[in-house]
């Protein structure tokens, strides 16, 4: 249900704005709007404000940076101090920026350690292959080098590029060559200085790709240069395992003293963001905002025990605001809140209009358990709930969806008893278990009338709904009763065309239907009866139940037909559990998003007003909320008990 | 009527919408995983534009299932 709001203005001297701003965000159960309607001017921010918050949002983003970079997480809730001081403020903004820098520096210092770990790496191969070679270099000491690298394909070329330095150097130069692992092939060529320039020219036309020897490790030798980089390859994890081991200091010293400046900075300047909320005059101020009716005593009593009658609290009647302004909270009972997640993946309905999460409640398990239908799918869905249960948080979205999967696993197991169904035929096969309605593999029909019946249940509560959601608006209102009386006439109509209800009804059904079908168009226009035949095919859309329903037994029978079709018999086995599982899988898929869909379009399409602005109400920051920015963002929370 | 005839027009009728429904999805897929992609709260709207087109593969098997039941 969607629980009643009351909403307040808050009367005071101008002087003490800030400090109710203060105890309001202690209290935690305002949801802040500009005052409307009264001639006041908005307290915007004054320079010295504005320059304050432009320096906290600063401070905030080098705190935030240094926690990400610094990897500390929240465990519990910041001891943040309700009271944070200007010094305070200033010494987290000097905290802040220099764990940032030092973050930073470390950061930038691991990059570097990485890098040339992986540069060395690359001239792994290299150095076992050309180790030996090098004492040939070694041997020409005012020689140049090259060290080549021929790719599998080009090592078949090295007799030319021999011969090639032949015919354009002569006799001044040694080639010596290794294979490498990787199939390539190290080749050294040892020139004397004076025919370097020619052997460039033509390792270039050749294209033939020289391994340069890194600077940073001494020069133009890999003589002198091996030796080093296996020195820094060495080294490298040690210098990196000291910089890991800084970051981890620097988040057991500051890590928590960084959280509270986290928490503290947004607070401030959420007290900022909040402060162009309020009208004031020259001597006093006026703030606005909505809370749920029944926390109205707790924010009056508060605020009296902090100002006594300094400020006063009125509540604004309900003739003065709109309901469609008022921020929605839904609170339902323990067991039908993890459904709210269903209905949070719609648009908040608007305040004043109907909560649907406890008819999903209902009618959800129920459409899936009666698509999947199967003692043995729904025990299996009951011990994957029950896993998914282990191992998630409260309040988190997988708790909810495991909680939702309670109900569904129950109603399958019913519908599985309904239909004599345990993976399929096995239950028949193996316990004798014999379907206490009837038998889906067979009862094709009944379960399709099953289905239609049910859909037009659900559609008229739909219907239903609709016109109580109208009650503000009679014209509407009316015009909704007239098009769910009509949904009922046609079924009657039909029933008794096909001796279901005795054939009496059928005149007066339809003569009911000729009557108030010009009412129809009166109250509702044009297009009525377009949105009647559409409301007739929407019932017919519950057909999916049944044909989603048939295709799960069928593959169970078909999965359980393996075991006999396939020679081997242990071959079979394996098929047929194979084939059960994907159809478990389908079965935990499909009817979920059919299901889904039956309430979105087909039901809420008769009554949901979506677009509630959600209940936020002006407090302290927390996780949850992410970043404060321009605009107040207080816990956000659909339920009141939660919010506190 | 004869039972090829009959079996026949069941499976044109959960083929032919079949084949309508994967060529709707194959058209929606794409689009609605490009505008996930750039706004993830599209989720509830993916869930309902990918199930709308089964419709027409759901009803088929309806018919199928009357026309098989009907004609046997």
């Amino acid at each position: 249900m969607i629980i009643e709001m009351s909403k307040l203005r808050i009367l005071g001297p101008r002087e003490r704005l800030e400090d109710v701003l203060r105890v309001l965000q202690d209290l935690n159960l305002l949801h802040l709007s500009a005052p409307e309607a009264v001639p006041l001017t908005h307290a915007d921010l004054t320079t010295g404000q504005e320059r304050e918050r432009r320096h906290l949002q600063a401070a905030l983003d080098n705190v935030e940076q240094a926690l990400d970079a610094l990897g500390v997480r929240d465990a519990g809730p910041p001891a943040a101090p309700t009271t944070a001081t200007a010094a305070d403020l200033i010494r987290w903004a000097r905290l802040g920026w220099r764990v940032r820098r030092e973050t930073e520096r470390l950061a930038a210092r691991e990059a570097a350690l990485d890098e040339e770990h992986a540069l060395i790496m690359k001239y792994q191969h290299f150095f076992s292959a050309f180790r030996a070679l090098l004492e040939s270099e070694s041997r020409w000491p005012n020689a140049t080098a090259y060290h080549v690298l021929l790719r599998g394909r080009e090592a078949g070329t090295l007799p030319q590029l021999r011969a090639g330095l032949a015919a354009a150097i002569g006799e001044e130069f040694q080639l010596f060559s290794q294979p490498l692992p990787s199939g390539e092939l190290a080749v050294l060529i040892v020139v004397s200085a004076l025919a370097a320039g020619r052997v460039e020219r033509l390792l270039a036309e050749a294209r033939v790709q020289e391994i340069p020897v890194p600077a940073a490790y001494g020069g133009k030798s890999l003589t002198a240069a091996i030796p080093r980089m296996l020195e820094r390859l060495g080294n490298i994890p040690r210098e990196v395992q000291e910089v890991r081991q800084r970051r981890q200091t620097l988040a057991r010293t500051h890590g928590a003293e960084l959280r509270r400046a986290r928490a503290a900075l947004h607070d401030r300047l959420k007290a900022l963001a909040a402060l162009p909320l309020s009208g004031v005059t020259a001597r006093a101020f006026v703030l606005e905002g909505w809370l749920p009716a029944h926390a109205r005593r707790d924010l009056e009593d508060g605020l009296h025990a902090h100002f006594g009658e300094d400020v006063v609290v009125s509540e604004v009647s309900k003739e003065e605001w709109e309901s469609e302004q008022a921020p929605v909270v839904l609170a339902n009972p323990r067991l039908l809140r993890p459904f709210e997640t269903i209905v949070g993946l719609m648009p908040l309905p608007r305040y004043g209009s109907i909560d649907p999460t406890p008819f999903v409640a209902v009618f959800f398990p129920a459409f899936f358990g009666l698509m999947v239908g199967d003692v043995g799918y729904g025990l299996l869905l009951a011990a994957l709930g029950l896993l998914l249960h282990a191992r998630s948080r409260p309040g988190t979205t997988l708790r909810n969806v495991s909680e939702i999967i309670g109900p569904c696993a129950l109603f399958t197991i019913v519908a599985g008893f309904l239909f004599g169904e345990l993976f399929g035929d096995l239950g028949l096969r193996w316990f004798g278990l014999r379907p206490l309605l009837f038998n889906r593999e067979e009862a094709l029909i009944p379960f399709l009338l099953l289905a239609v019946a049910i859909g037009a249940v659900h559609v008229l509560l739909g219907l239903v709904l609709g016109v109580v959601s109208a009650r503000r608006h009679p014209r509407q209102a009316a015009g909704r009763g007239v098009s769910a009386g009509m949904v009922v006439l046609v079924i009657v109509a039909l029933l008794a065309a096909v001796d279901v209800l005795p054939g009496a009804f059928f005149t007066p059904a339809v003569i009911a239907l000729l009557v108030a079908f010009p009412v129809l168009i009166v109250l509702e226009g044009l297009v009525a009866p377009i949105e009647l035949l559409t409301t007739l095919g929407n019932i017919l859309s519950y057909a999916r139940i049944m044909a989603l329903g048939v295709a799960s037994v069928m593959m169970a029978v078909v999965a359980n037909k393996m075991v006999g079709a396939i020679g081997s018999v242990v071959v079979g086995i394996l098929f047929a559990l194979l084939f059960h599982l994907v159809n478990f899988a389908i079965a935990a898929f499909s009817p979920t998003i059919h299901a889904l869909r039956l309430h979105y379009v087909e039901f809420f399409g008769k009554f949901f007003s979506p677009g509630g602005v959600r209940y936020q109400p002006f407090g302290h920051w927390t996780r949850a909320n992410g970043r404060t920015r321009a605009v107040p963002s207080p816990p956000t929370t659909r339920n009141p008990r939660q919010a506190a | 009527m004869s039972p090829f005839l009959i079996t026949l027009a069941a499976a044109l009728a959960v083929a032919i919408p079949a084949l309508a429904t994967a060529w709707a999805q194959s058209r929606i897929g794409p689009a609605i995983a490009a505008s996930m992609a750039e706004k993830p709260e599209l989720s509830t709207t993916a869930i309902l534009l990918v199930a709308i087109p089964e419709t027409m593969v759901i009803l088929g098997f309806v018919v199928a299932v009357v026309i098989l039941v009907r004609g046997g």
